[in-house]
């Protein structure tokens, strides 16, 4: 972990914030940020019509059509003329510690934010600003990170200035942190910033193999999939493998045709791990995680720069993820788990709810979950593992009618090869709830709860009881039996639940709980 | 004010059951909800399976226009189907509304229900955000009124006890209102 410190820009103090009470443009270079965001909106929007117009256009067969062609170039025309139209439809002032801005199109919006409801001021820098110097103001208001205002296009040092002026314009007019925060005695306050963690290439890379988001691409690409699949077997036919024969006639044995689809199957998945690869290199170049007094802010971005900040108070829940791959390489997604907002569902990348540290190693996730989370320490011996019969459970539920139904389909029809299959599906099943039932496990200290799951690599999840929402025990009649129960706490991140733990245990840790919220009367934010 | 200033440990309890001092979840005193929230849901469940069976039975047996045959034969297997899932939504109701119960202590109120899966759900009013009572058409015939509870746990964990005469919902509702814990935070 490196202690650099980032040295603020001393140019800014000399630049005046006030602008004065006249309505001010903002630089023309603001054009360009209105059409990419305007262009933006239009591909997310357009992201669930074109599978549907592709498909039209397949079976209308008119792809080449004039009607097509002016389309196009009339959207293409909107799209530029409507940066313009933007550009001259927004006006902004700051004046007497209040930013003023007019700004919408169709709906005119006059947005007035006193310096005092400001949280968090962030400076963005998109590629196409940065050769001009120019920057992207993103005033962060409310306590549940929704960004209500942002002054789109100024100089550099102005917004440092303005970003510089708001802060301590707060610092001077907030109370000071209440005693239960714990302040590190060696960080320096100030406007310094603690770089905590950096993430090299090889990190990104690593994170992109592991983790795959081009899920969204797969569908859009779907009115393709006729055209690549004829390509492909086009290729693979000039290669001397006929996929018709292979499918049509049973001249291959059944464990053929399965490994030339499996062999199929990992072109694919390296050809998405590369597209992955690229897209984590897009979003986390460069990437810093660093602190700023109760601040954690994250920036990267290779194309568009962006900073992501949380306060430590409002975390409210480590999770250190690993999935099988993960494990393969030894390293750990931290995210640290804020509020959930309703909004924003598949950006998880850019979540401001989330602040992710992709694949650190297992060391570096521990100390920086130490770091957010004093005292903590999630790698440890005495979890108390869930009840064997956990396994018996899922065996019974999810297992045991399919398995029934595919064997006597099986016998029945005389084709021992579904017999054969459906038993080794089911055996591999049962692996995986057997792994499952061994990762699962809860462990407590004086002011932890620590929650163990997975199935191949190993989840972790750090938090402090007192911050949770609501409390739910759950038990079937069968688990009444066996004096067995799940208990459940919900955060204002989401729920964490740990099944067939022993009863007695179960309600004891939520009587603790219950008691630690009600009693100490802690603010979870 | 401090946390020691707002509740001094002399006057804080919650309902001391144990010897030990802690109170605990495994030995709350529940209080049923409404009966006529079972008979509602009942009588809910039979009109629309009856009302389904008798357009099916209609459509079948009507001399106006010719049904196709596919459709002719498969009528005692859609019939069957609707009764069988009418009795099961009536018999779930008739068992499962009657386990319903809640709790309210001084600092947390508590639901306990379910009939394969019983939950006992624990919300501290500290962490309340708002309090609503919500009243559909048939529960407004009946008089009765269902108390929603929100935390910042998000929509799919809100805590909602059914069922209440409200007159009672009304009354829990202020509690929680008038409560000292009750707070943003």
């Amino acid at each position: 972990m490196d202690n650099e410190n980032i040295a603020t820009n001393d140019a800014a103090s000399s630049v005046s914030v006030e602008t004065g009470s006249q309505w001010q443009r903002l630089s023309v270079i603001a054009i360009l940020y209105f059409t990419f965001s305007n262009i933006k909106n239009l591909a997310q929007g357009l992201i669930y019509v074109v599978p549907a117009l592709a498909v039209t256009a397949n079976v209308t067969d008119n792809i080449h059509s004039n009607g097509t062609y002016i389309g196009i170039a009339v959207l293409v025309l909107s799209t530029t003329m409507s940066g313009v139209v933007s550009f001259f439809m927004y006006t902004f002032r700051v004046h007497n510690a209040h930013i003023e801005i007019h700004h919408g199109v169709f709906s005119r919006r006059f947005t007035n934010l006193p310096f005092w409801r400001i949280q968090n001021v962030k400076i963005e820098h998109p590629f196409y600003y940065r050769p001009f110097g120019y920057a992207l103001v993103v005033l962060d208001t409310a306590g549940s990170a929704s960004e209500e205002a942002n002054i789109v296009a100024v100089p550099n040092d102005y917004a440092q200035a303005l970003k510089k002026q708001v802060l301590a314009f707060n610092a001077q007019n907030t109370a000071p942190q209440p005693e239960e925060s714990e302040v590190d005695a060696n960080v320096p306050h100030g406007s310094d910033e603690v770089v905590l963690n950096r993430r090299s290439i090889t990190d990104l890379i690593i994170h992109g193999i592991t983790n795959n988001r081009v899920w969204i691409l797969l569908g859009a690409a779907a009115p393709f999939y006729d055209d690549v699949f004829s390509r492909i077997s086009g290729w693979l036919a000039s290669k001397g493998l006929q996929l018709n024969q292979l499918v049509g006639e049973q001249t291959i044995a059944w464990w053929q045709f399965g490994l030339y689809a499996l062999v199929i199957v990992m072109m694919l998945m390296a050809a998405i791990a590369l597209v992955s690869v690229g897209g984590a290199l897009f979003t986390f170049y460069g990437y810093t995680l660093s602190r700023q007094d109760d601040r954690y802010i994250r920036r990267s971005g290779l194309l568009n720069k962006q900073e992501v900040s949380m306060r430590a108070s409002r975390i409210q829940m480590i999770t250190a993820k690993q999935d099988w791959l993960d494990k393969v390489l030894k390293r750990v997604n931290l995210y640290f788990e804020q509020n959930v907002s309703t909004q924003q569902h598949g950006q998880e990348l850019m979540s401001p709810n989330k602040l992710i540290v992709p694949s650190v190693t297992e060391a570096e996730a521990l100390a920086l979950a130490q770091e957010v989370m004093p005292n903590s320490s999630y790698q440890r011996h005495d979890y108390l593992s869930i009840s064997k019969r956990f396994i018996l459970h899922w065996g019974i539920v999810g297992l045991a009618v399919p398995f029934a139904l595919f064997v006597t389909v099986g016998i029945i029809t005389a084709h021992l090869d579904i017999v054969v299959m459906s038993m080794s599906v089911c055996l591999l099943l049962l692996v995986v709830i057997g792994l499952r039932w061994w990762r699962w496990g809860i462990a407590t200290d004086q002011k932890h709860i620590y929650v163990r799951r997975g199935r191949v690599g190993v989840d972790y999840l750090c938090f402090e009881p007192y911050k949770i929402q609501a409390l739910v025990i759950k038990q079937s009649i069968f688990m009444k039996r066996r004096k067995l129960a799940s208990i459940k706490f919900v955060l204002a991140s989401g729920s964490v639940t740990v099944p067939f733990l022993p009863e007695d245990y179960v309600f004891s840790l939520a009587d603790k709980v219950v008691h630690n919220v009600e009693s100490t009367q802690r603010s979870w934010m | 004010m401090t946390v020691s200033q707002a509740y001094p440990v002399e006057t804080f309890s919650n309902e001391q059951l144990e010897a030990q001092g802690l109170p605990t979840l495994a030995a709350l005193a529940l209080t049923d909800i409404s009966p006529r929230y079972r008979i509602v849901n009942i009588s809910l469940a039979l009109f629309i399976t009856v009302l389904l069976s008798a357009v099916v039975v209609v459509l079948r047996l009507q001399p106006f226009f010719m049904l196709p045959d596919p459709l002719l034969s498969k009528f005692p297997f859609v019939l069957a189907g609707i009764i069988a899932l009418g009795s099961g939504w009536v018999i779930y109701h008739l068992l499962a509304d009657v386990r319903i119960k809640y709790s309210v202590r001084e600092q947390d109120l508590n639901l306990q229900s379910g009939l394969v899966f019983q939950t006992l759900a624990c919300q501290p009013i500290l962490r309340v955000q708002h309090v609503e009572i919500k009243r559909g058409p048939l529960a407004r015939l009946a008089g009765l009124a269902s108390l929603q509870v929100f935390s910042a746990g998000g929509a799919l964990h809100t805590f909602e006890i059914p069922g209440l005469p409200v007159e009672r919902a009304q009354q829990l509702r202020q509690f929680v209102l008038d409560h000292k814990a009750l707070s943003a935070k």
